[in-house]
């Protein structure tokens, strides 16, 4: 048994012991996900599965059931947050082509699938884990149907051990209610689209055409159908990604027509204003990136700081997502997207749920992921103070699985190197 | 008086004489010697109107003109009963006659040089030998769509370039292109846009700005020393200079731009208006400017769909409603306006938007001087053209009515004494009753509506009972085309079964139809009518209604969120706040900061009187902070961020081009942001200079900027200056590696001392004989550089071009002031520290590009920890209005104290910015720049709750909410109005959405863009 008092600083040299089996965190402050909180907590990790969650006071703790203790010291635990529709591991750098692999070409391409793509050993994907970040939704882009995305731990050897999901759902681009836009140097103002019916058409089309394959008995193969099969016979989901009332009106539509069983809107900007339809149509919602400019001149200067209180009123389902400007590197930034959630109206607990249960519900993963509750997989992570504020997130211990992760990265390695630098020039 | 008659008789003399060069194919065509009109209303000038007037024209000019005129016998005479005539307008913005311009010369290699051949100005967009006079002809089709809407003279020019030549000033006639030709030289034009130039200089709008005030630097270069190098465009553009300027401008903004190159080179410019300068009227009015104002007014957009018209940009509403009085509220200030048809799209439109104008106030008078007597004395015209009086040229125009106040007729177009007639009237009403003859058979004829459209019914027998008589009535085909008229009905009666054509000629007073026509089996009659109702009193035209109750307000500035009025200063004193002083005193609770006049007057814990008429705040809990100051930011920039063009464009300056209507103003101001430095793009390696701005929103540019700020120049390194990241045509233009970059700074460097050590020779030497140097704007910056007066941020990511660069500095000795993202800072600060230059960095920022692979987010930490002055920065407008969270991550990343970290936002930005002695903490004397937060500001919690700049408060939280209730409000009165016009069936126009552009470091050309950012 090893006993381990306080973790200040766990090295990399912890991953290379060989991986406890039976885990006990002690008196650490537990952030359930679900919006519960636990202040002298408790949390016994068995084979990666979480198998108690007590309050510390109130327990004895045999020492012999387990063969790492650790004492949180008062702690956070959180659950491992997560970055869903993000392109993180599927590219590293974003101005050198060849390093994306995200956009393949054609309109309807359902069979891309991110999976395969996923570089579990990305440097980007170190330096986000290290602020909490866990899980990610390696998404498709361009086209109309991008491809399918996966959902995959930010840890693995490769893509088979980092996947928690394989094939989760398909992204549709929901054509745009307004076109135009020239090109960047000669931009051409934008109006309404008056291709958008042709182009909605071209997707009802398309659908019809995958539902028909989906429900035949014999079919001739076809790997652009099969691949959207899931979708009406299956769990599969389908992620619309619109944002103005047009657009968000018509996929309600959609969904009915096509009786798509698990829908999921991402962007919704406009979801606040048509918000009893929308719980009606029970559709969640992944929000636009709560740190963006308002869409309008007129809209209140804190209007995307203000979406998830105003989704939460009305009572539409909804977790956050952080797609937009350098969205692979900015994904350790989520935490701070639910912080300013939460100054923004939610509560910590709610906010924090935003980036983890509720995400994972939408996932369909929540089974396993999301909250730090007995029966789910110990993915979670050990914060110094609030992960919500940049000051406080500290992050001091990462389980993925119940294996421990390392809490530093390159960078943290370069910041050492040249700190011993200035330091030896001292001397 | 006899004198000037004389002279202008000469004047007459010879333009007959000109007028004979041309032989004449067949014999000569005589005109008669004299031309009167009788008994018409004049409106000689804008303030005379002459009723029953008769006016004399004789060989193209007006020779009398007045009530009782002897009219020489033998005399070609007009009625003009009940006619108006109206001097001819002048345009002076127009192409009329002009081959059509040449499209953008494209390619997609970069074309550097120019490539117009011939010993021309060395950029294409500098054209001063272009002279419109040798292009002209006449253009028919044009003109007649100008003397519809009344114009009878343009001034010409190649619509073309920032310095465009010469306009001449044509008549637009139809026809002998020698007798149009009135002044061959009567005006030049400038603008800011370079046109069909496919020279990649200028690519921004402070490039147009830096490459005119250069040419304008070469031509008194030119005109001064004769030893210097030939040029046809200077020689042709020297000649030009007597010749007035009219400046095309495309926002007011512009035009305040302009006027500040007039003052530079001691010149006077008129413009040319793009329709929102009423927003700028009080300066126009104090530099006495005179604007030619477009009457394009625009259209109402379409807004049946509310989830299309909820986009559509309250600053467009505002406008919409707002520039029918443009030239109203112009005029109504003093200052001296022309009018142009320029962007109207018909004849009727025109009319329409003049109508517009002056139904919102606009004095007939002053409508009308802008169209004539004004332009013509702007292009010294007035002797000849402007007003009928006598000796003028007889161009004007004819009306049914007065057409400035009625709905009035355009009927002909008189130019220099040859008519046109444009629309020919009816000469009697045909409205009214007739009884008409056919064959004996009686019938009853209505006719109404008007002339030109006439409706007609008639009244038959009713043929199934004929013991009734009854009568029906049936619908008459009406034609008027002059004195005849047709008619077509068809019969079914007791007299006639099928169609009835009749044709007639009407009689002079319009009571008897006599005439022919056939029956329905085709036998040719006579018939007649005659009018049984009594001729009508003459219907009075339409008369146009003032609208006197007009309330339209200009915000400022006129876009959502805008002020009714410019906050004023304040005294306010903050009680009990805890005040992050960033001087000695640290964090201190329970204090009281006063501000007065603009600057903090206490700060402090003692208890001290209130001063009378003191705004009081009660910040107990809350935290009070000195503004953060945003080093490297791209907002409130017009038409490019980037001079691109050229390697090195220190000449070009972000300051010229300072926009005040850019909402992230205000959207900082709420993330507590108070000033700014807007720096130039990194395209290359030596850009432009800076603005160093606070965010008063609601003043204008010039207020914006900060007064005696020091110079600032933005350099770059690596992968934009090398165009790494452009695709494959961009390599092309020198540098393309790190290595030539070094080289670029030696070369300009090298340059500037000796452009220096002329000057300093000349200076010393007195050789005036030999003339002076030249003037070279770009090298004068580099020779500011030199000398420490213009201070260096530089773009720059790893560790070898940092240091390169201060290698370069040190051998010439000089500062490198900031390294602006500095990523790679972390690896060589103890050279930083040493070379004494400080680090404005990101916060966290990596991974967008190759040369940011070792970025760090303790870059900042571990730059201060050696001595470094270190800021955080946003070069992003969203991030700008969270730049306090980014502070707080380097207490996160490296465990930097909160008081440092705060400082990297506000006194460690001034100090870069050599600032500190005025901002950057809250200390007595200091501008009183100070923004109170609900919590800690470092907090992810924290929000902005008031926002003070020079002492006035200019943004509140509390007020954030009637604000945006005030611009829904507005916003649907607005819409009300426009769904009204849309009832109406005034034309309107679909929504187009502007796309969100924000410039980045990288961003090319005038326009922003929705691509992804390289930074």
């Amino acid at each position: 048994m090893k006993f381990i008092a306080i973790i200040l600083v766990v090295g990399s040299s912890f991953l290379t012991w060989a991986q406890p089996k039976r885990i006990l965190l002690t008196n650490g402050f537990l952030h359930v996900g679900n919006g519960e909180t636990m202040e002298s907590a408790l949390v016994g990790i068995v084979d990666g599965k979480i198998i108690s969650v007590k309050n510390s006071l109130a327990t004895t703790v045999n020492k012999q059931e387990w063969d790492t203790i650790i004492n949180l010291n008062g702690q956070h635990i959180y659950p491992g947050f997560v970055a869903p529709n993000s392109t993180l591991g599927l590219t590293e750098i974003d101005a050198v082509r060849a390093t994306r692999d995200f956009d393949d070409v054609g309109e309807f391409n359902p069979h891309v699938r991110t999976q395969i793509a996923y570089n579990a050993e990305s440097k980007v994907i170190s330096t986000v884990k290290t602020n909490g970040v866990l899980i990610t939704q390696a998404t498709p882009r361009g086209g109309i149907i991008s491809g399918s995305s996966s959902v995959m731990f930010l840890s693995g050897w490769n893509w088979e051990d980092a996947t928690i999901q394989k094939d989760d759902g398909i992204h549709l681009n929901w054509p745009s209610s307004t076109e135009g836009g020239g090109w960047w140097a000669e931009p051409a103002p934008k109006k309404r689209n008056e291709n958008y019916e042709e182009e909605k058409q071209k997707i009802k089309s398309f659908f019809k055409l995958a539902q028909a394959y989906a429900n035949a008995k014999e079919a001739k193969f076809d790997l652009r159908l099969e691949a959207m099969k899931a979708c009406f016979i299956g769990n599969k989901r389908v992620f619309f990604h619109a944002d103005d009332i047009q657009q968000l009106l018509d996929v309600m539509d959609f969904v009915k027509e096509f009786s798509i069983k698990y829908p999921v809107i991402i962007g919704g900007y406009d979801a606040h204003l048509i918000g009893k339809r929308f719980k009606d149509a029970n559709i969640p919602v992944m929000l636009t990136r709560v740190h963006s400019l308002p869409e309008m001149d007129e809209d209140a200067v804190d209007l995307p700081y203000k979406l998830p209180y105003l989704l939460q009123q009305q009572g539409i389902k909804f977790c956050l997502q952080n797609t937009g400007d350098m969205e692979t590197m900015n994904a350790r930034n989520i935490p701070f997207l639910a912080g300013t959630a939460m100054a923004y109206g939610l509560t910590e607990e709610e906010a924090l749920r935003a980036i983890s249960l509720s995400s994972c519900e939408i996932l369909g993963i929540d089974k396993l992921y999301g909250s730090i509750q007995v029966g789910k997989s110990a993915t979670l992570f050990v914060s110094e103070g609030p992960a919500l504020d940049m000051r406080t997130n500290k992050v001091s211990l990462i389980l993925v699985n119940g294996k421990f992760e390392s809490v530093t990265n390159f960078q943290t390695e370069l910041y050492n190197k040249y700190k011993k630098k200035y330091e030896e020039k001292q001397k | 008086m006899k004198y000037k008659l004389s002279i202008f008789f000469c004047f007459l003399f010879s333009v007959t004489i000109f007028s004979q060069y041309a032989p004449e194919n067949g014999v000569k065509v005589s005109t008669s010697e004299f031309i009167a009109l009788r008994n018409v209303t004049v409106y000689v000038n804008p303030t005379t109107k002459i009723d029953n007037a008769t006016v004399l024209i004789s060989n193209g000019k007006i020779v009398e003109i007045g009530l009782k005129i002897t009219v020489p016998t033998g005399v070609l005479e007009y009625d003009f009963k009940g006619k108006t005539i109206v001097p001819a307008f002048v345009e002076l913005y127009s192409n009329i006659g002009l081959p059509a311009s040449n499209e953008r010369n494209y390619s997609q290699r970069p074309q550097i040089e120019t490539s117009k051949k011939g010993a021309y100005y060395w950029n294409e967009a500098i054209r001063p030998e272009v002279e419109a006079s040798i292009l002209f002809d006449v253009d028919a089709k044009s003109a007649e769509n100008f003397s519809k809407m009344g114009f009878g003279f343009a001034v010409t020019h190649v619509q073309d370039g920032i310095v465009r030549g010469t306009g001449a000033l044509v008549g637009l006639g139809n026809e002998n292109t020698r007798k149009q030709l009135i002044s061959s030289n009567s005006a030049q034009y400038y603008s800011f846009a370079k046109g069909t130039s496919g020279q990649t200089y200028p690519s921004s709008q402070m490039g147009s700005i830096a490459l005119l005030r250069q040419a304008l630097y070469d031509l008194k270069y030119y005109s001064e020393n004769k030893n210097a190098e030939q040029s046809l465009s200077l020689e042709k553009w020297n000649e030009n200079q007597k010749l007035p300027v009219f400046f095309k401008t495309e926002d007011k903004w512009e035009i305040l731009r302009a006027l500040k190159i007039a003052k530079e080179f001691n010149q006077s410019y008129y413009f040319i208006g793009s329709g929102n300068e009423y927003v700028i009227a009080k300066q126009l009015k104090d530099e006495k400017a005179t604007v030619v104002l477009p009457l394009n007014f625009p259209e109402a957009y379409d807004v049946n769909d509310p989830y299309l018209s909820r986009q559509i940009p309250l600053s467009d509403l505002k406008h919409w409603e707002l520039a029918p009085s443009n030239p109203y509220l112009l005029s109504s200030e003093g200052i001296q306006i022309c009018l142009t048809s320029l962007g109207t799209k018909s004849p009727e439109q025109f009319w329409k938007n003049l109508h517009k104008a002056i139904s919102r106030g606009l004095k007939v008078s002053d409508a009308l001087a802008g169209l004539t007597v004004n332009p013509a004395k702007l292009i010294g015209a007035d002797g000849i053209i402007g007003t009928l009086d006598k000796g003028k040229l007889a161009s004007f125009t004819v009306f049914s009515s007065d057409p400035f106040l009625t709905e009035a007729t355009l009927l002909e177009s008189w130019n220099q004494g040859t008519q046109q007639i444009i629309k020919t009237q009816a000469l009697v009403s045909i409205i009214g009753t007739y009884s008409i003859n056919i064959e004996g058979k009686n019938y009853q004829l209505e006719l109404t509506e008007s002339n030109e459209k006439p409706q007609g019914k008639i009244q038959l027998l009713k043929t199934n009972n004929s013991s009734m008589k009854d009568t029906i009535n049936a619908k008459v085909a009406v034609t008027v085309i002059q004195n005849d008229i047709n008619l077509q009905f068809n019969c079914d009666d007791d007299n006639y079964k099928g169609s009835i054509n009749l044709h007639a000629k009407i009689s002079k007073n319009g009571s008897v139809f006599e005439g022919d026509g056939t029956l329905p089996n085709g036998k040719w009659i006579l018939w007649s009518g005659i009018k049984t109702t009594k001729p009508e009193d003459k219907k009075e035209p339409t008369t146009l209604k003032i609208d006197t109750t007009f309330k339209a307000k200009n915000w400022f500035p006129n876009l959502a969120f805008g002020y009714d009025s410019i906050p004023e200063v304040r005294t306010v004193v903050f009680k009990n706040a805890t005040v992050w002083t960033n001087e000695n005193d640290g964090i201190i609770k329970d204090a009281t900061v006063i501000t007065e006049n603009g600057k903090i007057k206490y700060v402090g814990t003692n208890s001290i009187a209130t001063p009378t008429k003191a705004i009081i705040i009660d910040a107990k809990g809350k935290h009070l902070t000195a503004g953060i100051i945003d080093e490297h930011s791209h907002i409130a920039i017009s038409k490019g961020v980037n001079e691109g063009g050229q390697a090195i464009s220190a000449e070009v300056n972000i300051s010229d081009v300072v926009t005040a209507d850019d909402i992230n103003i205000y959207r900082q101001l709420a993330g507590g942001v108070t000033a700014a430095q807007l720096l130039h793009g990194s395209a290359n390696p030596i850009g432009g200079q800076s603005a160093l701005i606070k965010l008063k929103w609601g003043h204008s540019p010039d207020e914006m900027l900060i007064p005696n700020a020091p110079m600032f120049i933005k350099c770059a390194l690596g992968e934009n200056v090398k165009q790494a990241n452009w695709g494959d045509y961009n390599t092309v233009r020198f540098p393309q590696t790190r290595m030539g970059v070094e080289q670029v700074f030696y070369d300009g460097f090298t340059r500037a001392k000796t452009y220096k050590q002329e000057w300093d020779n000349y200076l010393k030497n007195l050789k005036k004989q030999e003339g002076s140097p030249r003037k070279d704007l770009e090298l004068e910056v580099l020779v500011n550089i030199l000398e420490s007066k213009c201070f260096i941020t530089c773009h720059s990511y790893v560790q070898s071009e940092i240091n390169m660069l201060m290698h370069v500095a040190d051998s010439m000795d000089f500062k490198i002031n900031t390294f602006t993202h500095i990523l790679e800072g972390y690896k060589v600060a103890d050279k930083m520290k040493t070379h004494g230059v400080g680090g404005s960095t990101f916060a966290d920022w990596w991974a967008y590009k190759f040369e940011v692979n070792d970025a760090i987010p303790y870059n900042a930490k571990m730059m201060a920890d050696q001595g470094v002055v270190v800021a955080i920065n946003s070069d992003d407008a969203e991030m700008g209005r969270r730049l306090n969270q980014e502070a707080a991550k380097s207490v996160k990343y490296g465990g930097m104290s909160e008081e440092e970290a705060w400082k990297m936002v506000t006194l460690n930005p001034a100090k870069l910015l050599h600032l500190d002695d005025r901002m950057g903490s809250i200390k007595q004397g200091k501008d009183a720049d100070i923004v109170l937060w609900s919590d800690n500001p470092l907090s992810i919690k924290a929000k902005v709750e008031v926002t003070m700049i020079d002492g006035k408060i200019l943004y509140e939280s509390a007020n954030a909410k009637s604000l945006e209730e005030r611009n829904t409000t507005e916003r649907a009165r607005i819409i009300n109005k426009m769904l009204e016009s849309n009832e109406k069936g005034e034309p309107s126009k679909p929504f187009v959405k502007k796309g969100r552009k924000h410039y980045h470091c990288d961003t090319l050309g005038e326009e922003g863009t929705e691509e992804e950012n390289l930074h």
